[in-house]
């Protein structure tokens, strides 16, 4: 039996992972299918994925406990959504204020450290590696009525993200979390007003700009920050040229989402003609920003890791106020 | 059958039967709740729980009811044959397919436990902006499923009473 | 082993199972939860739980229980005997007349719960023992109230059309407002078969002697307001739902705290029948909730083997048909898996695999919403598995046998079908509503 033919070899040692990706099946043709095609086509037959979108094999809630019993073997997700017990789950997803522009993030987590401290912190946690972070689009507001000050956000159901949830609610926001796919149907329902969740590519790639009027050019945070994490154990059964094939497959997709967003989003806001574009004067706008400083040092007393990853963003914005346009237009 | 098994069945059938009219007042909690949301929705601030607590009473009520269903014989059955047999071809027949329910009661005891144990171990919130902790639903689902479990077996006691001509009451 | 070969075990493995009468809900998880840890080992084991967790999620679940408790408490109250009385009075001078009447209570029945519990329990347990006192046919009038009781899934609320927006990212408000027009027409229908069949042979239905309904005009209007109770309570659901005031599942329970409030002006809020109403809409709840758990997790593995993709092969590839043939294949699937399977089993585990093919032939999901209900409405009635044969069984008067309850079916079953057909060839009856409430 040890002499198995090469063929039957092979096909045994075949790598299956199920990959669950935190998009719904529109938007992840776009942000998740690309890396995991990629993937696939290279591996020739060695590594194979099956992608998953949201909610497919376990709700997103329990993305992070599906990942670390094995019942799926690789997410892509942001830490906040998936329910990550990790000390740097706040940070994931849009943490208010904290980025500007899609590269910010690659560079915070390149140049400054962040990768460090993520991974230092799901190895805390066991049973899960995290291997790549990236940004994507900000989070601007999406919705039926027109916001043109911040008094229009008072009493606002907007389907957003935890934190940024807990964020807003200080100016009269109800968050509401549901799963992702049910979100467009609960505006026409009447559960939500509206979102406060994504650019405005994604609002017309997935439809919630066929079911909300208005965009805000204001948004809560220039990025967002998501990742791709694998099973522990699972990871350390892949061979090294499967694990480089994974991360620079992951890489190629983060380039690709950073023009898919980059260019998306200039060109709905001046041709898109779904969403009306308003904005709340920057006088006013003062207050979110400045209630987000706030927020900041709130979130630093929680721990000695909080406290370095807000140090950190404290750091890069003093330095992108400083460098001045385009750095800081966001 | 031996005592043992009589007392089981008894005990088992009032837990669960008591369980059950409790969960039947459940309904009354989502009355309350969804009330509350659409009146605070019209009158002031829409309040961020409602919609998930409302979710989580559901959760309750359905989870906790589940094994009291089983015994009012509310959960259908596909009774072409099924309806046309006597008493003890029923009983044989529900001796053998028992497995399939347990079997399956089985996993969702384990994926229970083993959910309720991380959302202990980490504290685990709900990821919306509310956050409740997750424990306290995992636990009385997690409870539902297992009383569900006893009600299985001991409806299995009773069919083989059933079987052997001396039916449990 | 191949991943048609698995799925198709799968499928068969269950049907095996059903036809042993063991708990539909106990099969469909066995052999997904099974499935699951067989082909993805220890971390399979864990689907069962996690199909329940994302079923908490699904928050227009809650619209279940409400529409459940709705429906028997105002079977209980009183106010459906009221109504039947005002078709004695109103309809009794014509033959046939109270059959007619009965399809008008299933109408208003079927306005007032999401499933077809409601209108099966009064239909068979106030209507048929005083038809058939009254010479009516036996067959003729099980069939109207086995019919007629269906409209419950199809005109709104209907939990039914809930479930699928959950599965097809439908909006609920546009599937209940397209459900509302073909429900009418199926009614309108049923009332043309039982008029012309009484027409031909006044024996079926016999017109009532002047004693019974010689009612001073007084209580006769009297007697006509019971009917506008439900009707109103109707109305302010749809509107708190449809003008956007209060949310699909605050509207829900708004509306069955009303039919609670009703019983208690009646007078009839007792402490037998809240235990009653309690209780049976526990079992129901727990009947339904517990199937969508275990179809949650035989679904999820399903898919998981790409049946999606086999399917679409099979339909666009293998065969190389058109749009509409595709279709017309699928809803006979449909009409024959409906006969065997539970509904909601059929809903979770087949309609994705379905949905995302109609999708990508062009087709409106709302209407489609429409076709698959009324599937589901024919599933309800044809044997052998069919919820509402089960409940005629254990409700029916017991002149009324098993061949009469098989026997009554067939002309329902034809004038379901005859809807289908038609409202697949004119799908504005059912998007015309919709379309101009929703148009933006
Ligand atoms: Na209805
Ligand atoms: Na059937």
């Amino acid at each position: 039996a040890t002499l198995a033919a090469p063929a039957v070899v092979k096909a045994q040692t075949a790598i299956k992972w199920r990959f669950q990706t935190y998009a719904g099946a529109a938007l992840g043709e776009h942000v998740t299918k690309p890396i995991i095609d990629a993937i696939n086509a290279a591996a020739q037959g060695e590594l194979e994925i099956e992608l998953y979108f949201a909610d497919q094999i376990v709700p997103t809630g329990e993305l992070f406990r599906a990942l670390q019993a094995g019942t799926i073997d690789a997410v892509h997700s942001d830490d906040d959504s998936m329910a990550s017990p990790a000390d740097v789950a706040t940070f994931g997803g849009y943490f208010p204020l904290a980025t500007k522009q899609i590269l910010d993030v690659p560079v915070l987590f390149k140049q400054y450290g962040l990768a460090d401290i993520w991974k230092s912190s799901y190895e805390k946690v066991g049973g899960v590696v995290w291997l790549s972070s990236s940004g994507q689009d900000p989070c601007h507001f999406n919705t039926k009525k027109a916001i043109t000050s911040l008094k229009d956000l008072e009493g606002l159901r907007l389907y957003t993200f935890p934190t940024a949830g807990r964020f807003l609610t200080q100016f009269g926001v109800v968050p509401v979390t549901i799963p992702y796919e049910d979100a467009q149907v609960a505006v026409q329902t009447g559960e939500l007003d509206g979102m406060a969740w994504s650019g405005i590519t994604e609002d017309y790639t997935v439809g919630w700009a066929d079911v909300t009027d208005h965009f805000l050019t204001n948004n809560i945070s220039g990025a967002w920050i998501g990742s791709f994490f694998v099973n522990e154990k699972k990871w350390a059964e892949l061979p090294d040229h499967l694990k480089k094939l994974v991360m620079t497959a992951i890489e190629a997709g983060n380039n690709y989402r950073d023009q898919w967003y980059w260019g998306g989003e200039a060109k709905l806001r001046a041709e898109g003609t779904k969403l009306k574009l308003t904005s709340i004067p920057a006088a006013e706008w003062k207050a979110v920003e400045d209630a987000a400083k706030v927020f900041w040092k709130e979130i630093a007393e929680q721990g000695e890791t909080a406290a370095k990853v807000v140090k950190i963003f404290e750091e890069y914005n003093a330095i992108i106020n400083k460098a001045g346009p385009p750095y800081v237009n966001g | 059958m031996p005592d043992v098994i009589k007392s089981y069945v008894r005990f088992v059938d009032t837990f669960n039967r008591r369980v059950g009219i409790f969960a039947m007042y459940l309904i009354f909690a989502m009355f309350a709740i969804l009330l509350y949301s659409s009146l605070s929705k019209a009158f002031r601030l829409p309040a961020n729980w409602t919609l998930e607590s409302a979710q989580f009473t559901m959760a309750a009520y359905y989870m906790l009811g589940g094994a009291f269903a089983m015994q009012t014989g509310d959960h259908v059955r596909m009774d072409l044959f099924y309806g046309t047999w006597s008493a003890r071809k029923r009983a044989i027949f529900d001796i053998v397919t028992s497995v399939a329910l347990i079997v399956f009661l089985g996993f969702m005891l384990y994926g229970g436990i083993s959910s309720t144990t991380y959302a202990i171990q980490f504290n685990e919130k709900s990821f919306t902006a509310w956050a409740p902790y997750m424990a306290p639903i995992k636990i009385v689902m997690t409870f539902g499923v297992f009383m569900m479990l006893a009600q299985s077996l001991s409806s299995l006691f009773k069919d083989i009473a059933e079987l052997r001509g001396r039916p449990i009451a | 082993m191949s991943y048609e070969f698995i799925a198709i075990t799968m499928f068969a493995g269950m049907m095996v199972l059903l036809l042993t009468g063991q708990r539909v809900f106990a099969v469909i998880g066995f052999v997904g939860v099974v499935a699951a840890f067989l082909l993805w080992g220890e971390g399979g084991s864990e689907m069962g739980f996690s199909s329940a967790m994302k079923l908490v999620k699904w928050y227009p679940m809650l619209t279940v229980p409400m529409f459940v408790f709705m429906g028997y408490m105002l079977s209980e109250s009183g106010i459906a005997e009221d109504m039947y009385k005002a078709i004695h009075v109103w309809m009794g001078p014509i033959n046939g007349g109270l059959a007619l009447g009965t399809v008008g209570l299933m109408v208003i029945i079927s306005a007032m719960n999401g499933l077809s519990v409601a209108g099966m329990a009064i239909g068979a347990t106030i209507a048929l023992p005083e038809l058939l006192r009254r010479g009516y046919d036996k067959v003729m009038m099980t069939g109207v109230v086995q019919g007629g009781s269906t409209l419950g899934i199809l005109l709104p609320p209907s939990v039914v059309l809930v479930l699928y927006g959950m599965i097809a990212r439908v909006p609920v408000g546009q599937l209940w407002l397209a459900g509302l027009l073909p429900g009418l027409m199926m009614a309108a229908l049923m009332a043309i078969y039982v008029y012309v069949r009484c027409r031909v042979n006044p024996a079926l239905g016999p017109a009532l002697p002047l004693s019974e309904r010689n009612v001073p005009f007084r209580e006769k209007v009297r007697l006509l307001s019971a009917g506008i109770v439900p009707l109103g309570i109707f109305v302010l659901m749809m509107w708190l739902f449809l003008s956007g005031i209060a949310s699909l599942v605050e509207s829900s329970a708004v509306g069955a705290i009303c039919s609670a409030l009703v019983a208690w002006w009646r007078g009839r809020l007792s402490a037998r029948l809240w235990n009653d109403v309690l209780q049976k809409t526990l079992g129901i709840t727990c009947m339904f909730m517990w199937i969508l758990i275990a179809s949650l997790c035989f679904g999820a593995v399903f898919d998981g083997l790409g049946a999606v993709k086999s399917i679409e092969r099979f339909f666009l590839g293998n065969l190389g048909l058109e749009p509409w043939q595709v279709l017309v294949l699928m809803q006979l699937s449909f009409l024959i898996m409906g006969m065997f399977l539970d509904d909601t089993a059929m809903l979770v585990i087949v309609a994705p695999l379905y949905i995302p093919l109609v999708q990508k032939l062009g087709f409106d999901l709302v209407w489609y919403g429409v076709l698959y209900t009324i599937t589901c409405q024919i599933a309800y009635i044809t044997p052998p598995f069919g919820y509402n044969l089960f409940m005629m069984r254990a409700m029916a008067p017991p002149e009324i046998g098993m061949r009469d309850i098989y026997k009554s079916i067939w002309p329902f079953v034809g004038i379901m079908v005859a809807s289908l057909i038609i409202i697949g060839v004119f799908p504005d009856i059912a998007t015309w509503l919709p379309n101009n409430y929703y148009s933006k």
